[in-house]
């Protein structure tokens, strides 16, 4: 079998074998949170001021939540294949819509965050790797043991005081200004100018990540016998450097992006909490706390999918870039 | 030209040296922004008392009254209401020519609906402040009769926007009234009418043009802005992002902070009147160790009421001195009860346990508890540790339990699982609304939240609530009240601990907010912005 | 082990990092005898400033000594660390060494679990498990372990496949041993500085997420921890800055610490790093 046909091979595979792992998630985090003590009904009637209990047994019946657990995950699997996500009693909303206004400030989020993050991240642990154990070198990895090591709200609430109070260059929270209406490319502006600052934080944790990540893998690569041979051989360093070790190095670097992707959704929710930016991860964190479960298990649903996703185009690239990886 | 200006100048000097404060230009336009915490689940203000919900419902809709902040009832959508001489019959005569959003006609029969159909029947307190209200006439298109079964004095005080909103019949008949549309989109007779609600980020409503005000609203926009962290908030604030919070939405750490760093904002501790809010201890009387109203009142004894406020809230609030908020002396109900120091007295407590017989061991440890804290906040975390140091020195060692909103709710009123819970109440305009709740056998309701807990069962003290909810005169009412008082002073199902002050945080260009009663939870129609 | 020390040191940042984690670990065990008494003992000199009425790094809203609460607070965010990470290698080790010693259909099993795990938001996932079971010490153990195994599975599935095939496992077949001794007596020693090395990560991971959870309010309110102290001072960030601040600091040199002596770790243990000269 020649290799194009083998990788589409795996690609169908592995989307087969993806399915399995999304229904496993969501199943297990149905029945997880049904272990939870409350529901959705206490909670509003909580919210409410109160609400009798014949009241709130009418509310359950007309949420389902009367029925059987084993009934109401089947009804949910069931509607989950017809691509319905269900409806979110709490909001009077489906819950796909609820999802789908905030994937966009999600994405936004996530999208820059891995760009700054990878990005810099493979300058500066070139940097480190090309100039080891200089001072630039030190520099960098003591800058990318703190940012990794302080909590992440710190950062973000330092970065509002020091960035949007003390100097007004930034708005302090939100997507974008409320009480002035824009459109066009003056939202486009506006939207941009309040992602600077949850960008930035979310950035530095991670860059911190990718930079010792591609220090490491340089370093890994230097030891290799090919570079040994193609030092015999008189190959300049500037050129064993960035033409060869770098392409190398480079990919493990890009698998473990992958892989972050799956952990921005969850790995936002302080951010999006200090910044009040309105995306999955506080929408995720409202929902638990609300036992709106069709919410909750919707965005398990589409972060699995999104992980399964992208795990796969990871390795498919991988492959494509690495001829001597096996497609098995 | 020259002659106007000069008239306009001579007009504004005028105005300026005769009117004082009082006349000032009141400026049109801007938007208001201002913090909602956390954002509520829908707009439906008719079927939930949600906080949230109360600083914009009534800004869409209106009630039949408002009161000022002497108490006194403000005519809005009722001109004038007329009481028979037995207090069993109650008219409102409706303003005319007012005009529902969408543009139907506001009538009588509204009304009606509003409070047969949807108050009464569904909303948290509406069945209690509507208990007596057994038919609704409308002889005509204006004029709303109540025949009431029993005088209910109490209940002209729950006719605000947010304890009572007018909704539109045309919309809600028919329909489930708990998940009609009205709920997410809804229409009302107030000054600002919905526009937008984006999830996550803000709801925004503009100006109601068709006002039944003339010139009102003055505002063009208001926005509630959802921001999660509480520094964020205060952030916001500061920069001027956000010009009103109320509520505490930014602690009361951060209001005094800011109140003092920048001139341009002010906190306020008006507006809550009518809300009374309480904090307090409810005990489980029927199992475990608080079973004995003694250790209860040794409880209530120990703890030091003043330290606590100064510490956790800022200074912001009164000891309590009886199961009645203190703000309830203007109407004679109120009266200083034993058992309430505001230091708190351990020496006291501890001879008043060791009296009862109960021996402390080695450890010095008399009985072991779990104490539930309110999931609402560091401020109630911060409190329930203190208690938990001071019942330590009084020999009661406890632990604390602080779980989500659901997992509580479930664990104190579906089950009565829990020993002792640190909560707070409003109690609200007058007894009967607010405080009753947590003493009568009646109000002994598994499956309801906040209501009589306790499981607390006096049938000499049923009796005295019932006549205190029908009693006309003043004076009689008042010495009702003082028994009820003694009654719980001595038997403490409820810990009351100190009547909470809520901060308001306002940018002073912000004006003409502060005429109500009901503080946020008021229409601002008034409301303008000063640039 | 002399070798070992050798390598280790050449490291100097590694050195300085296992100094200061000596620090942290010895003002843990000694934190009773400084501050003998309860960390929540409240007094009534609030929000003092460090230095004020004796408080050497100040006190909080309700009167606490901010360095007693960090002293204990060591104590829990280490034992937090470790448990969690010893719990989490643990299964990992187990899942990952039948996966790659057996493969076939044992290993697409195995690894199909550890996929689920891997591919659920972790940090939501924790936040979930901590509200189900209710937010104390127990719980949040339990959640950081069950987000953390999925990785050193992942290692050891890696490593237990490439040794399968080395010959000194055949040989041990041959001989007739058993598979369990082969795997536990033979193989997992063999991977062991990887282990350690992600172990020792994963400590400070775990202290990171105890404080990101205590952030969100869902830490225990009994247990003094430097999380705890965090949550409750930083909406204070303004007025009293070092309430939260100095555990902050804590977090940030321990974890440092962790990582530098992980990183030296590496070094030492993992032969196929080549510094350049």
């Amino acid at each position: 079998m020649n290799r194009p046909n083998k990788i589409l091979h795996y690609v169908a595979r592995r989307l087969m074998q993806g399915i399995p792992i999304i229904l496993a998630i969501v199943v297990m985090n149905f029945f997880l949170l049904n272990l939870a003590e409350g529901d959705a009904v206490d909670v509003l009637a909580g919210e409410a001021g109160s609400a009798t209990p014949e009241y709130m047994e009418k509310m359950r019946a007309k949420f389902g939540l009367d029925q059987p657990l084993p009934v109401q995950l089947a009804v949910y699997l069931k509607n989950v294949v017809q691509l319905d996500l269900g409806y979110s009693f709490r909001h009077e909303m489906p819950v796909h819509e609820l999802i789908f206004d905030r994937f966009g400030a999600t994405l936004l989020l996530m999208t820059s965050t891995i760009i700054i993050a990878v990005g810099f991240g493979i300058l500066l642990g070139l940097l480190a790797a090309v100039n080891l154990n200089t001072w630039k070198d030190a520099l960098i990895s003591v800058f990318a043991l703190i940012t990794y090591a302080t909590p992440l709200f710190w950062v973000g609430l330092m970065m509002i005081i020091v960035f949007s109070i003390k100097n007004d260059w930034f708005p302090t929270s939100g997507m974008e200004n409320s009480a002035a209406f824009y459109e066009g490319f003056d939202r486009v502006k506006d939207i941009a100018h309040h992602l600077v600052l949850p960008t930035i934080t979310l950035s530095l944790f991670y860059l911190a990540l990718y930079t010792r990540m591609m220090r490491a893998s340089m370093l890994e690569q230097y030891g290799q016998d090919y570079v040994v041979t193609a030092r015999a051989k008189g190959l300049s360093e500037r050129r064993i450097t960035f033409v060869h070790v770098l392409r190398n190095a480079l990919l493990p670097v890009v698998t473990m992006a992958g892989v972050q992707v799956g952990a921005l959704i969850g790995g936002s929710v302080i951010v999006e909490s200090v910044f009040a930016w309105p995306g999955l991860g506080m929408l995720a964190f409202e929902s638990l706390f609300a036992r709106d479960l069709n919410l909750l298990l919707g965005i398990f649903l589409l972060s699995s999918v999104l992980v399964v996703a992208v795990n796969l185009v990871v390795d498919v690239i991988y492959c494509f870039l690495d001829p001597r990886i096996e497609v098995n | 030209m020259k002659i106007t200006k000069f008239m306009n100048a001579v007009m504004m000097t005028a105005a300026i040296t005769f009117g004082g404060g009082a006349v000032q230009a009141q400026q049109s336009g801007g938007s208001l922004v201002f913090l909602v915490q956390p954002e509520p689940p829908t707009m439906a203000g008719y079927v939930s008392t949600s906080g949230p919900i109360g600083l914009l419902g009534p800004k869409i809709y209106d009630g039949l009254f408002d009161y000022d902040n002497d108490g006194k009832m403000i005519p809005v959508l009722a001109e004038s209401v007329d009481m028979s001489e037995d207090g069993k019959t109650v008219t409102f005569n409706l303003r005319k020519g007012v005009t529902w959003h969408d543009g139907e006609p506001f009538t009588s029969a509204d009304v009606q609906f509003t409070i047969m159909d949807v108050l009464k029947k569904v909303h948290p307190r509406g069945p209690n402040s509507f208990k007596e209200v057994s038919s609704i006439d409308t002889p005509d298109a204006h004029t709303v009769v109540l025949n009431l079964d029993n005088p209910a004095p109490y209940m002209l005080r729950a006719l605000s926007a947010y304890e009572s909103p007018m909704v539109p019949k045309h919309l809600l008949e028919g329909e489930d009234i708990k998940s009609a549309k009205l709920a997410n989109n809804p229409v009302g007779t107030g000054p600002f009418k919905f526009t937008e609600w984006k999830k996550g980020q803000y709801i925004r409503l503009d100006k109601n043009e068709s006002y039944w005000k003339e010139g009102r609203p003055y505002i063009d926009r208001i926005v509630g802005r959802f921001i999660p962290d509480a520094s964020t908030r205060a952030s916001a604030m500061e920069k001027g992002e956000v010009l009103y919070a109320a509520y505490n939405a930014v602690s009361n750490v951060e209001a005094v902070r800011l109140n003092k760093e920048k001139d341009n904002i002010s906190i306020t501790t008006d507006g809550y009147s009518m809300i009374n809010p309480m904090a307090l201890i409810e005990f489980n009387t029927k199992e475990g160790p608080f079973t004995d109203a003694v250790v209860r009142r040794a409880i209530s004894t120990a703890i030091d009421r003043q330290f606590m406020l100064d510490t956790i809230f800022f200074g912001y609030g009164n000891p309590a001195t009886s199961a009645l908020s203190s703000n309830f002396a203007a109407t004679g109900l109120h009266a200083e009860m034993p058992h309430y120091p505001a230091n708190g007295d351990v020496a006291a407590a501890n001879k008043m346990l060791d009296d009862a017989g109960y021996k402390k061991d080695s450890d010095g440890v008399r009985m072991t508890a779990m104490f539930d804290l309110i999931p609402y906040g560091e401020d109630w975390k911060r409190g329930g540790q203190y208690i938990q140091q001071v019942l330590g020195e009084i020999g009661i060692q406890v632990e604390l339990r602080y779980e989500d909103v659901p997992t509580w709710l479930t664990r104190i009123y579906h089950n009565y699982d829990f020993e002792m819970n640190l909560n707070y109440f409003y109690q609200l305009a007058d007894p009967v609304l607010g405080v009753h709740r947590h003493y009568g056998t009646n109000m002994i309701r598994k499956g309801t939240h906040f209501v009589n807990s306790s499981r607390y069962s006096n049938a000499g003290l049923d009796a005295l609530l019932g006549a205190g909810m029908k009693e006309p005169n003043a004076e009689s009412r008042s010495a009702i009240y003082l028994e009820i008082q003694n009654i719980l002073a001595r038997d403490m199902p409820v810990v009351n601990l100190f009547e909470l002050e809520f901060l308001t945080v306002y940018n002073t260009k912000l004006k003409g907010a502060y005429g109500s009663a009901m503080g946020a939870y008021s229409s601002f129609g008034d409301a303008y912005l000063e640039e | 082990m002399n070798d070992f020390w050798k390598l280790f040191s050449r490291n100097r940042s590694a050195v300085l990092g296992l100094l200061i984690l000596c620090l942290v670990i010895f003002v843990a065990s000694i934190a009773s005898l400084i501050y003998p008494g309860d960390p929540f003992l409240y007094s009534k000199y609030p929000l003092s400033k460090p230095g004020e009425n004796g408080f050497l790094l100040g006190s909080d809203s309700i009167g606490r000594d901010v360095a007693s609460g960090i002293a204990h607070g060591a104590k829990t965010s280490l034992l937090i660390g470790l448990i969690a990470t010893f719990a989490a290698v643990l299964i990992g080790v187990i899942f990952g060494a039948l996966a790659g010693y057996y493969g076939g259909l044992v290993d697409d099993v195995l690894m199909r679990v550890t996929e689920v795990f891997q591919t659920i938001p972790s940090f939501i996932f924790a936040i979930l498990l901590v509200a189900i079971i209710k937010p104390s010490i127990e719980s949040v153990v339990i959640a950081i372990t069950v987000v953390s195994w999925p990785a050193v599975a992942r290692l050891v599935r890696g490593e237990f496949l490439a040794l399968k095939n080395r010959e000194f496992v055949q040989a041990c077949h041959t001989l007739g041993m058993s598979d369990y001794r082969i795997m536990l007596k033979e193989m997992l020693p063999n991977c062991l500085s990887p282990i350690i090395v992600i172990g020792s990560l994963m400590v400070a991971t775990a202290i990171l997420i105890e404080s990101g959870l205590a952030f969100l309010g869902l830490g225990d309110p009994n247990v003094m921890s430097w999380g705890f102290q965090i949550s409750d001072g930083r909406s204070m960030l303004r007025v009293a800055w070092w309430i939260c601040t100095f555990p902050g600091i804590a977090i940030l040199i321990t974890v440092l610490a962790i990582n530098l002596v992980g990183e030296g770790l590496n070094d030492a243990l993992n032969p196929r790093l080549r510094e350049r000269n």
